[in-house]
């Protein structure tokens, strides 16, 4: 494998390893409200957060780059701040981020959904605080869940394209994963070169699958089923 | 212990005003009456409730004085119908999962007083629905809990199971002297267990007093198919002639069903339906029952259904016996009365055994 290859992978990689990274603690936390509110606007807030999945990446991306606009509220802040963000790897990560965040929720909710709310109240009377019992009843019991979201959040961020490449361009060296270079190269007409880039992710994505696949699988060792 | 609480629920409201001084409290009613509720409020469990609740002198419920101590500081050891084991912990791991460093905690005693060494390191799914409720038990006792709440622990169970988890129970209460309350449907459970009762009825309190009293008229009314029976407490004996005789007091002993397998001097309960017993006002002689028993009547009650509850003092033990109101006029039973009583063998149906059978 050529340098250029090798960097293009680990980066590409990299970023889909923060995306997860940011979205757990506020996915697994959006997940557990889900699963647990049972009150008005459940309907609404679960539709909003499965929209990236069904929008085009391009809105969302275009989205993106509106709400970081430098005339934007947020923009603004950051450009206060010193930070920058869009058509920086920064963007990439962000981008890939939101795309993958409902798969996360929705498959950490359906975890929590299979957890017993009478076992957390059982545990409170042992003495466990409500966060406590989280740590030692729910999040154990719904694991399987948040993990196999976490893997399918992974796997989708290693390809996203659409929303990556409106905040962040495709900036060989800079901004540039493995799906952007796949397009760039056969803009480029170099079809060998994107072959070889496709095959190189096609072991990557088979890689991250098939980890989620043995996951879930297992499910149902000791019964947890 | 002191409740005084009301509780809006779906259908009605629940309104429980009750004192108790014993450490052994039957809920009775049937199902939907507001039993479990009741529970969880003792537990901290339901929110929405008000009123008072005060157990072993200490305040943990309180809405005129804003106090509503949340579940992990109220030390109730609460054990569900269903046993509602962690799956993700060994039957070990859940008996300690309520212990804490600088707190008391009684896990050896518990696993000890249930038997439970032999499936500390199974998990719950591999465990039967006796030992789940074994191990439901030693988790909340385990905690050294100021009161037990047993949501009908027995009611999962089929009787010859029943018959092996209910001397645990037993032994909480006299050898662990945790106190406990007891949420059943069956009038033998509780007479068995309780030595006060309180019986519910949509919600709002039927009657509540000591157990003997409560259990005897106002709870059989309520609780649907459930027969009146006498529930009696003894040792064993085995006559050198053969046979079981159930030893209550120093002056009455009863025939029960030879059952050679337990060893004299064991502890036993058994029940005798009130129907399945003979009222005589003469000497019985000649009888094929092989109790004959000779006591004073000492009230007359109504029963329903045409029928009488005749209580019935034998040596010193109260027998409830059914007559209906025609067998009352015809023979002219009246307290005071002398009266023989006939109670077969066959009748009596033994609840359980002192020797915690595994």
């Amino acid at each position: 494998m050529d340098e250029g290859l090798t960097g293009l992978v680990l980066f590409t990689v990299a970023v889909a390893a923060l995306s997860t990274a940011l979205i757990l603690v506020p996915g697994v936390a959006a997940a557990y409200a889900l699963a647990r509110w049972k009150g008005p606007g459940r309907g609404v807030v679960e539709t909003l957060l499965a929209l990236p999945l069904v929008l085009p990446p391009t809105a969302v991306g275009l989205v993106l780059l509106e709400l970081l606009a430098r005339d934007s509220v947020l923009g603004r802040l950051l450009d206060t701040l010193g930070v920058e963000v869009v058509f920086t790897p920064k963007a990439v990560v962000l981008a890939s981020a939101v795309m993958a965040f409902p798969l996360l929720v929705r498959s950490a909710r359906a975890g929590f959904e299979e957890v017993d709310p009478r076992l957390v109240a059982v545990a409170r009377t042992l003495g466990d605080t409500r966060t406590r019992a989280f740590f030692r009843v729910t999040l154990p019991l719904a694991w399987r869940g948040v993990l196999t979201g976490a893997l399918l959040a992974f796997s989708r961020a290693l390809g996203e394209f659409g929303a990556t490449v409106l905040v962040a361009g495709n900036i060989p060296g800079s901004t540039q994963t493995l799906s952007l270079a796949i397009f760039q190269r056969t803009q480029l007409g170099q079809d060998a070169e994107a072959l070889r880039l496709a095959g190189v992710s096609v072991v990557l994505a088979f890689g991250a699958m098939y980890v989620t696949e043995v996951v879930t699988r297992r499910r149902g060792a000791r019964g947890l089923a | 212990m002191e409740l005084a609480l009301r509780l809006p629920l779906a259908r009605f409201t629940l309104e429980v005003e009750a004192r108790f001084t014993s450490a052994s409290i039957a809920v009775l009613g049937r199902s939907g009456s507001g039993k479990t509720s009741l529970l969880e409020v003792l537990a901290g469990l339901r929110r929405g409730a008000t009123g008072r609740v005060v157990v072993d002198g200490r305040v943990l419920l309180d809405t005129g004085a804003r106090v509503d101590v949340p579940p992990e500081a109220r030390r109730m050891g609460y054990v569900p119908q269903d046993a509602l084991l962690f799956p993700h912990l060994t039957a070990g791991q859940n008996i300690r999962f309520g212990v804490r460093a600088g707190r008391p905690s009684r896990v050896d005693e518990a696993v000890h007083l249930l038997e439970l060494e032999p499936l500390l390191h199974r998990y719950p799914v591999t465990l039967s629905g006796g030992e789940k409720q074994r191990v439901a038990l030693a988790r909340a006792l385990a905690t050294d809990p100021a009161l037990l709440l047993l949501d009908e622990p027995l009611a999962a169970l089929d009787i010859a199971l029943k018959e092996r988890v209910l001397p645990y129970l037993l032994r909480v209460r006299d050898e662990a002297r945790v106190p406990l309350l007891y949420v059943t449907h069956q009038l033998g459970e509780a007479r068995a267990l309780a030595r006060e009762a309180l019986v519910l009825d949509g919600g709002t309190v039927k009657a509540v007093g000591p157990a003997d009293t409560v259990l005897g008229t106002v709870a059989r009314g309520l609780l649907t198919g459930e027969p009146e029976e006498n529930i009696l407490e003894g040792t064993l004996e085995h006559p050198p002639a053969g046979g079981t005789r159930l030893r209550v007091t120093e002056a009455l002993s009863l025939w029960v069903p030879d059952a050679p397998e337990l060893p004299h001097g064991t502890r036993a309960a058994y029940a005798v339906p009130a129907e399945d017993i003979l009222l005589s006002t003469g000497p019985l002689t000649g009888v094929s029952a092989r109790n004959v028993l000779e006591g004073t009547v000492a009230k007359l009650e109504e029963a329903g259904a045409g029928e009488c509850a005749t209580h019935v003092d034998v040596a010193g033990v109260r027998w409830v016996v059914r007559l209906t109101h025609a067998a009352v006029r015809e023979l002219s039973i009246a307290p005071g009365q002398r009266v023989y009583l006939a109670v077969k063998s066959s009748a009596c149906r033994r609840l359980l055994s002192g020797s915690a059978a595994t």
